[in-house]
């Protein structure tokens, strides 16, 4: 229904289509969905330390003032409950998400470590994308804590904060400015001010040029530095979209599907390019491709309804009879 | 430096209007009546109008072009403009009224007002007046902005919702008890800053002072959309979601560009209203806001030059037709709305732009199967089609 | 209807001497109730000022209604008029009711040579006579020979009066109670003993009411004890109108005793409390009309716009196309076949669905199918076509309004409780639930429907199945055009034909369909009965204007609370 409303240029809405389409062919809803034996989200995501909420927490009287004392015991409070996460990136426990009684999520737990490069696998519908949308603040979840950097509360923010924050995010479908030049393409995404009085008044900067070469070397893109986004290839957008991630210069980057259209050498090369990226970053990777996912070479889980199904290296993934069965059928 | 950083363009329709703001005073003061080159008096405010409403479109544009607002609502700031600046002429009237009332305009005392209303305060300092051509459009917008943008209505919804405002802005000024004259707006003015409102010489004025506005406002247009501001307003338009997940806060550059564009149209406005002599709810209407967009559409949406171009062609036209056969000028305007949403959706500035950029590339390709070395290149901002 | 009592047997057991000798000398009776006709002698009296001067008719009194109307003839003086106004009333006989009329309505005559009595109509030199107890036509007379029965105010009213008692006594129910609400509004404290018979007698429940309230206003009228006006309040507080209000009021400003104003009061609070209800259902009725208006203007709306996602300007011109289609079958009728008026709306609705739906699928074909995906630029290019449309109206049929006239079945009004209910808008509202269910039906049951809903939902998935989604567009974009024709038809019956008929309607309807929730039909019915008894509830606190405003301004603050509507699909696809 909603894609011939769509407000937006004509090309979400063949992007929602299609994603419409994946759920007309994706089996059908929660009633087929194996016995609870098939459920272990719990088991497969390390288990944050049980709340010490219930221990009295004592301070030591800091300081004369009431409050200051108040304020020392929320600190402590707020540490103990920190816990197990305050070393972790992106923390998911329990998220659940449900549209119109249809589970897209459900107890979703996930942890992701700084410096670390994770892949997500599943069939579709097994809520990868929405998974990415309540990470980034575009959805918000029924239920269930999704913290970023330990102690960032991510549903409580809107996208744009969440991305300055340092959450880079590219989408299924490459979405680039295709108004603009590829190179103007790239100073929007640097990271910065991002007040409309400064970009009214910028000037740009030596550093800046330099890092725009930077990732157009990076990308590839030298050459195309003045093409408008519009003309480029599709692999050239994915590539475009990638190079704009790097230049927001997140902690975090969440690529989704990265190689699809792609060549095979395209796609090899992206997964150098990730490979490359993820040295300095931490990322999280949702592709269907199991060839690239294995160039990457690295911890892969896999969703399915909502739910994590199975943890590990791809090996391990791979021949966990679940997996199989969802992937294969019954 | 600057005048690089604006591009030529720009400058020429600047230098064009400045000409116009000295020389068609000029013909039309300073030239005897039998001279070739004479402008006569009644085409001065004539034109002046036309300016008004170039100026109007290109407040439109900077929202429709440049960030794909189509806002149906834009005839209101004008009208709000225009009427800020009629309280003020009102006041100037004085007690030369039918009424003879220093204090109250006619329609207060036939209304059997006593006094004046709060909100006419201060409408007697021409300074205050000038300082509402602004605000007020300008508060609307960033009002109703902030409440839209905020909560993401956009496309044909924003839309919809501009036109009710519009709409429900005619039918509160059609009411006697607003204190705006109710049906018949503000008319009779006298004198404007001491000058008498129906001289030549007033009216060659106030024809400068819109060409100058006109050519201010291009300059402030052209220098927003060369900066990043700029840009990131396309990247808005092309994809308002992905400047999110950049960390852009794409609800404050609409708010920031709509609030601009009305305080333009309002100035636009205040221009018009001493030009014509009349302001009235009439002006809120709908279609007037519609008919803005014809204006943009015609002469090519985000093109700068586009809708200042268009906004001429087509008030010329109407000017010619009302005159020929009034009863078919909506069938002209009908027809245009769909002949230029059909055939010409880059309008006739954008079409031409496409045209050259088109060639340009085909010689650049040229070039470069020469061994050249590809030079910087325009910027083909500026002529970028709007997303379809 | 005096045809109708006239058939019933006269009253023959005339009664004996009065037991009350009157100057007057109504000596007659129907029923045994001797004192009815003391009183009645006493009212008739009492409005005569001037003291008896016609002995004659009261010894005379044969009792023959025939015979007493020909007194009328001959130079009277008023108050001899008036004489024989009692006299006939005193008959009882409701065949006297036609020359009582007739006297009232200044048709009474009698012949200068025989002073026979007539009702006599002017035609041309001659009157037509009718004779004024049978109304039997009595040939004619010239001009020159027939003299007028004068008649004043005073004699109106007597008439008047006498009829209201006379028709108390009717066999006829609808009369009776029409009686009793006259003598209601007189509260005329001498028609009290007659309406205490006349309610011992009456058997028709809803007649007895009436007629009890009109004893309680003649009542609270007259000098009875405070006691007893107390008692008959409770009747009048029952009643609950504007006028009980008002007798109520009068009888609590002029009460001596706390308990009496007491009673007053409490029968005033009840009786405001019921005018208030009434008030409040009025307005939820105006609000339904002006919803049911809403939602045959929205509803065309609603498919083009909130199951295609097309943005049509041009809708209101298709409504006022189908207001035009009514008036060129309504001037066809008028001037060809007069006798098929009462079934032009009948006619016209398949020619106006006809008509729009035509000129939506030229549009959808020639236009719109291009600019798909292009919301904006359909929005500006429908309007240009609303404006050719507008213009080609105005060219053909003038700039003015046009005369579409309502059938009789359309016309008149009735009241429920204290509710005016007019019937073109109980028609209207009926027509609108109609072809709400109708269109439910075609989308939910139909083969197009199926198709529809496939396309709206997706369409590349909907054309691999074989749907020829091109064609799907265009019929439904033909039916919502279509279906704003029939509610043109509709509307031309409360609105005026003219060329701007369409513009004063497109922005509500935007306003509906977006408030409803856009690609619902539910969302739109309720949408639209909201905004129009909102509206209505508003009016009476802010005037029509303003309480528009309002209204457009809380749609505009509701569309930014939830942009989706009222009813919005929710799901992950749905981008904000």
């Amino acid at each position: 229904m909603n894609t011939t409303r769509d407000p937006l240029p004509a090309g979400d809405g063949r992007d929602e289509a299609a994603e419409q389409a994946r759920i007309l062919q994706e089996p059908q809803g929660a009633e087929t969905a194996p016995a609870d034996g098939l459920a272990p989200s719990h088991a497969a995501a390390p288990k944050p330390a049980p709340e010490p909420a219930s221990e009295p927490i004592t301070v030591p009287r800091v300081s004369p003032h009431p409050y200051a004392t108040e304020r020392a015991v929320e600190q402590a409070k707020k540490e103990a409950r920190l816990g197990a996460r305050r070393e972790t990136l992106l923390y998911l426990d329990g998220v659940n998400k449900t549209f119109d009684g249809f589970k897209a999520i459900n107890n979703l737990s996930l942890v992701v470590q700084r410096g670390e490069m994770r892949a997500i696998i599943g069939p579709n519908g097994a809520g990868k994308t929405t998974m990415m949308d309540i990470i980034t603040g575009k959805t918000r979840p029924d239920s269930g804590d999704v913290f970023f950097a330990g102690d960032v509360d991510l549903t409580k923010h809107d996208e744009a904060s969440i991305a300055s924050m340092g959450i880079g995010r590219k989408f299924q479908k490459p979405t680039v400015f295709e108004g603009l030049t590829v190179e103007k393409n790239l100073r929007l995404s640097l990271a910065g001010s991002r007040s409309v009085f400064e970009a009214l008044l910028h000037k740009r900067s030596g550093e800046e040029n330099d890092r725009v070469e930077e990732i157009l070397h990076t990308t590839r893109m030298v050459d195309k530095r003045h093409r408008l986004a519009a003309d480029l290839s599709h692999g050239q957008k994915q590539w475009l979209e990638i190079g704009m991630l790097l230049a927001q210069d997140p902690e975090l980057l969440l690529v989704d599907e990265p190689v699809a259209g792609m060549t095979d050498a395209e796609t090899e090369e992206t997964a150098r390019l990730l490979r490359e990226i993820a040295e300095k970053h931490s990322v999280v990777v949702v592709e269907h491709d199991m060839h690239f996912v294995r160039a990457l070479g690295v911890k892969v889980t896999c969703l399915h309804e909502g739910t994590v199904l199975s943890e590990g290296t791809l090996d391990h993934v791979s021949s966990d009879p679940r997996v199989i069965e969802v992937y294969l059928g019954r | 430096m600057i005048i690089r950083y604006l591009g030529a363009r720009v400058w020429i329709l600047v230098a064009a209007l400045v000409a116009a703001a000295i020389l068609v005073p000029l013909a039309n003061l300073a030239l005897p009546a039998n001279h070739p080159l004479h402008v006569p008096s009644y085409l001065v405010p004539l034109i002046g109008k036309y300016v008004c409403y170039a100026m109007l479109a290109l407040a439109l544009d900077l929202v429709w072009g440049h960030l794909g607002i189509l806002s149906l609502g834009h005839g209101a700031f004008f009208a709000l403009g225009g009427y800020a600046m009629g309280m003020y002429l009102m006041r100037q009237i004085g007690a030369r009224g039918v009424y003879g009332n220093p204090e109250l305009p006619d329609f207060m005392v036939f209304l059997n007002w006593q006094e004046l209303p709060w909100y006419w305060y201060g409408f007697d300092q021409f300074w205050f007046a000038a300082l509402m051509v602004m605000v007020v459009p300008g508060l609307l917008g960033f009002v109703f902005g902030y409440f839209a943008f905020r909560s993401r209505v956009t496309g044909v919804y924003l839309s919809i919702i501009t036109q009710a405002m519009t709409y429900a802005l005619l039918l509160a000024f059609f009411r006697n008890d607003m204190g705006f004259g109710g049906n018949n707006g503000l008319t009779d003015f006298k004198d404007i800053l001491g000058y008498p409102i129906q001289a030549d010489t007033t009216r060659a004025a106030l024809f400068a002072a819109s060409c100058i506005a006109l050519a201010l406002a291009v300059l402030c247009v052209g220098a927003i959309i060369r900066s990043k501001l700029g840009d990131l307003m396309i990247a808005v338009r092309d994809a308002e979601s992905r400047t999110r997940f950049i960390g852009w806060r794409p609800e404050y550059v609409k708010l920031f560009a709509f609030t601009l564009s009305a305080v333009m149209a309002g100035i636009a406005g205040a221009l018009y209203v001493p030009q014509v002599g009349i302001i009235n709810p009439g002006e809120f209407a709908p279609v007037n806001s519609i008919e803005i967009v014809v204006w943009a559409a015609v002469g090519g949406r985000g093109t700068l030059l586009g809708p200042v171009i268009g906004a001429l062609l087509v008030n010329y036209g109407k000017s010619v037709f009302t005159g020929l056969a009034p009863e078919y000028w909506l069938f002209v305007l009908g027809g245009l709305f769909v002949v230029v949403t059909i055939f010409l959706p880059r309008g006739i500035v954008g079409t031409i732009d496409h045209g050259w950029d088109a060639l340009k590339a085909r010689r650049r390709a040229k070039n470069r199967e020469k061994g050249e070395s590809e030079g910087t290149g325009n910027d083909p901002n500026l002529a970028a089609s709007p997303a379809e | 209807m005096i045809g109708r009592s006239a058939l019933f047997k006269r009253p023959t057991s005339l009664a004996g001497p009065p037991d009350k000798p009157t100057d007057r000398g109504l000596a007659f009776m129907i029923r045994p109730m001797p004192w009815l006709l003391a009183l009645l002698a006493l009212l008739f009296g009492s409005l005569l000022s001037a003291p008896a001067t016609a002995q004659e008719p009261a010894t005379t009194a044969s009792g023959d209604p025939a015979a007493i109307v020909q007194k009328f003839g001959g130079k009277q003086s008023y108050d001899e008029t008036e004489a024989v106004i009692s006299e006939l009333a005193g008959t009882g006989d409701p065949a006297v009711a036609r020359p009582l009329r007739a006297l009232r309505d200044g048709d009474l005559y009698w012949r200068e040579g025989d002073q026979a009595v007539f009702i006599a109509t002017r035609d041309g030199d001659e009157y037509d006579l009718l004779d004024p107890m049978t109304g039997e036509t009595a040939g004619t007379a010239p001009r020159g020979e027939m003299e007028k029965v004068r008649v004043k105010n005073s004699i109106r009213n007597a008439v008047t009066l006498a009829l209201g008692s006379l028709t108390l006594r009717s066999d006829n129910p609808a009369q009776r109670l029409r009686a009793a609400q006259t003598l209601f509004s007189e509260a005329d404290p001498e028609m009290i003993a007659p309406l205490t018979e006349a309610i011992a007698a009456e058997e028709d429940p809803a007649v007895k009411t009436a007629m009890a309230e009109a004893r309680a206003s003649a009542i609270l009228a007259s000098d009875a004890p405070e006691a007893e006006k107390a008692e008959e309040a409770r009747i009048l507080a029952a009643r609950g109108d504007r006028e009980a209000l008002a007798m109520l009021s009068r009888f609590a400003d002029s009460a001596q005793t706390p308990e009496a104003r007491s009673a007053a009061l409490s029968a005033i609070a009840q009786v405001e409390n019921n005018i208030a209800f009434w008030n409040q259902a009025q307005n939820v009725w105006y609000g339904l009309s002006l919803g049911s208006v809403l939602l045959l203007a929205a509803i065309g709306l609603a498919i083009t716009f909130g199951v295609m996602g097309v943005i049509n300007m041009a809708h209101g011109e298709m409504v006022m196309l189908g207001a035009y289609t009514t008036f060129v079958v309504q001037e066809f009728i008028r001037t060809n076949v007069p006798g098929l008026f009462e079934w032009s709306l009948a006619i016209a609705l398949p020619l106006a669905f006809l008509v729009s739906g035509l000129v939506g699928l030229v549009m959808e074909r020639g236009l719109i199918r291009f600019l798909y995906g292009r919301p904006l630029e359909t929005l500006l290019a429908t309007f240009g076509v609303s404006l050719i449309l507008q213009q080609a109206v105005r060219t053909i049929f003038g700039p003015t309004n046009r005369e579409v006239g309502n059938p009789d079945w359309m016309s008149g009004a009735f009241e429920v409780g204290l509710m005016q209910v007019t019937w073109n808008r109980l028609w209207i509202i009926v027509f609108a639930i109609i072809v709400f269910v109708a269109l439910l039906a075609v989308l939910n049951k139909t083969s197009l429907g199926l198709q529809m809903r496939a396309v709206t939902q997706n369409r590349r998935m909907a054309s691999a199945m074989g749907i020829r989604t091109p064609w799907v567009d265009a019929m439904t974009f033909a039916l919502g055009s279509g279906i704003a024709g029939i509610a043109g038809v509709a509307l031309s019956q409360i609105d005026n034909v003219s060329p701007n008929l369409g513009q004063g309607y497109i922005i509500d309807s935007f306003m509906v369909v977006v408030f409803g929730g856009v690609g619902n039909l539910w969302g739109t019915l309720v949408g639209a009965m909201t905004l129009g008894v909102v509206n209505k509830f508003l009016e009476p606190f802010a005037g029509a204007v303003l309480g528009k405003i309002v209204v457009l301004v809380l749609i505009i603050l509701f569309i930014q609370k939830r942009p989706r509507g009222l009813f919005a699909q929710k799901g992950r696809f749905v981008d904000a």
